[in-house]
């Protein structure tokens, strides 16, 4: 009786200390996202706003509305491209950090981690003063005598993009860099004395090893790509559209079942290749 | 097979001096073991015959190719880590062939030079195992076998044994010569545990802060140690200092010793405790006899170490052989002390 009673006090001890989290978890997320889901099947009405009711409709008129599909469309584009751009940058960026033994270490990795210091607001004015047709980059060009007259960078698709990559990179950074401090350098050492050059070392053992890093640094990033909401408003422009923003505006118009369906296409694209990608990662990381 | 050469090869980083005027040749076939104190440079000379550490000057041959300044992989270099470092991702098989596939050894010989591979370590049973799966010493067997299943031109094994228990590190000391010396292939080791290093060895390199000390079988390094350093790490010694002038010594606490060095100046003798001879009264015809009192006796079980204190300032360590005959001397016994004008005499 005695002996078990550590066990049961672990289990007390446990309990005790997940319960709130998982309380508050409930109450603040879970209960919030049902009443969100049986909005979605709710009908929208101008007068009434919303009739109780089980309707496929909101879903429907996504997918055969091209202003919808557009959004839709872009938003994978951006986060697909975005987290594919993060992973290409972010890996040497990480394993530089991983592999260094310099005391300046940490004030690398803060380094990294310091522009995620400047809120959305600010950080758009500063990408507005370098990309705007008065800001750094156009007047660069016209005084190199590449452009005759100002150009606006800004309110494109790309200029979206490369506001997420430096809102993500840091994210991508920090999960590879983790994985990849944990990969014994003398694996890579031994993959070239048995004579692989640095790609075929990185091919077949660095990034096979890396893969857990990998996953979660781009389950991480296009998580906060597809859900992006500040960039696309700020440096997309009124007629950029991606998708948060989209079920904000429906918000805003009062149409809470359109607004709620959107969000749960969005959820649940992005749930989908989120679980492919980590299913992708344990076949191929599979050990025995 | 190839023979490896070094010519004053240094490695600085910033100021410091990780290696310095390093000038090695080992010869086809030979078994060079690397040893010293910690940090005195041997991980980084090995590392240079690799390729992972550029020499800051100097040059590195491996046969007739200068490899100075070629990457590690178009070396030809086995290597072995005492972390081991085989592949986790990768069967023991897959780790043994990947050595060959970057050789673009033909698929349908890559499954027999595993085994042949495997085989030498014993352990062709466990080819679809993960390292994980393996015991430490088998594990090292696998990095071996990797190691010299491509045959490179030089087999180079950082304390390949210093993660294993005693028992086994004598047992894969015993497996690594046999191999090396079947194979016949070069061989640089690194170690500083003296043991391994004297029973493995062709010949060896001792290295302290940097530099080469000394360069010899065991027998030059134990019998003629070049400096107090190389008779203190190899083996042991205890050490009398004073003067030395035509074939003359005097410690320093006055007491004349004879020498057959020729040194002049201040100097130091060294003397292995075993060639030390213990009396109870003055030995008849022999030079250096000199009285001492017992200051501590150290019983080793075979061996026992009898500490004499000779005066103020000289003080030497006899061993002797425990036979049934054996007259152990207590402590506070007067005693005579003596040894031949043989022993090695080194200039301060
Ligand atoms: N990258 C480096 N930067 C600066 N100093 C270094 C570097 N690598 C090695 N050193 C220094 O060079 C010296 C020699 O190192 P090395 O690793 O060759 O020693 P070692 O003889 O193998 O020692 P041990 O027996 O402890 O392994 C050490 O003092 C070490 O601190
Ligand atoms: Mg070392």
């Amino acid at each position: 009786m005695s002996a078990d009673a550590p066990q049961r006090s672990a289990a007390l001890t446990a309990t005790t200390l997940l319960g709130p989290a998982t309380f508050v978890a409930a109450l603040g997320v879970i209960g919030p996202m049902l009443y969100l889901l049986r909005y979605s099947f709710n009908q929208y009405d101008p007068r009434e706003l919303m009739i109780e009711t089980f309707t496929l409709k909101n879903y429907q008129a996504f997918f055969t509305n091209s202003y919808f599909l557009d959004a839709y469309l872009t938003t994978l584009r951006v986060g697909l491209f975005a987290t594919a751009v993060c992973l290409v940058f972010g890996f040497p960026l990480a394993y530089v950090l991983a592999r260094s033994t310099s005391r300046y270490k940490n004030l690398m990795i803060i380094a990294v981690v310091v522009p995620l210091f400047v809120g959305n607001a600010v950080r758009a004015a500063g990408w507005m003063s370098f990309l705007g047709s008065r800001g750094l980059l156009s007047v660069t060009l016209m005084n190199l005598g590449i452009t005759s007259g100002p150009t606006d960078f800004m309110y494109s698709e790309g200029t979206v993009i490369l506001g997420i990559i430096a809102v993500n990179l840091p994210y991508m950074v920090l999960s590879l860099q983790s994985v990849l401090e944990g990969i014994n350098r003398n694996l890579e050492e031994a993959a070239y004395s048995m004579g692989a050059r640095p790609l075929t070392m990185f091919r077949r053992i660095l990034l096979p090893l890396a893969l857990p890093g990998v996953a979660a640094g781009a389950i991480l990033t296009f998580i906060l790509a597809m859900n992006a909401y500040a960039t696309p408003v700020l440096l997309g422009g009124p007629s950029f559209r991606m998708m948060a923003p989209l079920v904000y505006g429906q918000f805003q118009l009062n149409n809470w079942p359109a607004a709620a369906a959107i969000a749960f296409i969005l959820m649940l694209t992005t749930l989908l290749l989120t679980m492919v990608v980590s299913a992708i990662t344990r076949q191929k990381f599979r050990v025995t | 097979m190839t023979g490896v050469q070094l010519e004053s090869v240094c490695k600085f980083y910033g100021d410091f001096r990780a290696t310095e005027d390093v000038n090695l040749t080992i010869a086809n076939g030979e078994f060079l073991v690397l040893l010293g104190p910690s940090g005195c440079g041997k991980t980084t000379t090995l590392r240079m015959v690799a390729g992972f550490v550029e020499p800051t000057r100097g040059s590195i041959r491996i046969g007739n190719v200068d490899v100075t300044h070629l990457p590690p992989w178009k070396r030809s270099t086995g290597l072995v880590f005492q972390s081991y470092a085989l592949f986790p991702h990768l069967t023991v098989h897959q780790n043994v062939a990947f050595g060959l596939e970057m050789r673009k050894v033909p698929k349908s010989e890559i499954s027999e030079k595993v085994m042949t591979a495997l085989q030498m370590v014993r352990l062709d049973h466990l080819g679809e195992r993960y390292p994980r799966q393996l015991s430490g010493g088998q594990q090292q067997r696998v990095a071996l076998a990797r190691a010299l299943a491509f045959r490179p031109d030089v087999l180079l094994l950082d304390e390949p044994l210093s993660n294993l228990d005693a028992k086994l590190r004598h047992e894969v000391r015993v497996e690594i010569r046999n191999l090396q010396q079947r194979l016949g292939i070069t061989t640089v080791m690194v170690t500083h545990d003296q043991e391994e290093a004297l029973t493995m060895a062709d010949r060896l390199v001792v290295m302290n802060e940097g530099r080469i000390q000394q360069v010899g079988s065991q027998r030059d390094l134990y019998d003629r140690p070049q400096s107090q350093f190389v008779a203190s790490f190899v083996g042991r010694s205890s050490f009398l200092n004073g003067r030395a002038g035509g074939a003359r010594f005097v410690t320093a606490g006055g007491l004349p010793v004879v020498i057959d060095s020729r040194l002049e100046g201040e100097a130091v003798i060294a003397l292995r405790p075993e060639r030390i001879t213990l009396a109870n009264a003055p030995l008849a015809d022999t030079p250096n006899n000199l009285p001492g009192e017992v200051e501590f006796v150290s019983y080793m079980g075979n061996l026992i170490d009898v500490h004499v204190r000779l005066n103020q300032h000289d003080h030497v360590i006899a061993q002797i052989v425990n036979r049934d005959d054996t007259n152990v001397p207590a402590v506070k016994d007067r005693v005579f002390v003596s040894w031949a004008p043989s022993s090695s005499v080194f200039a301060k």
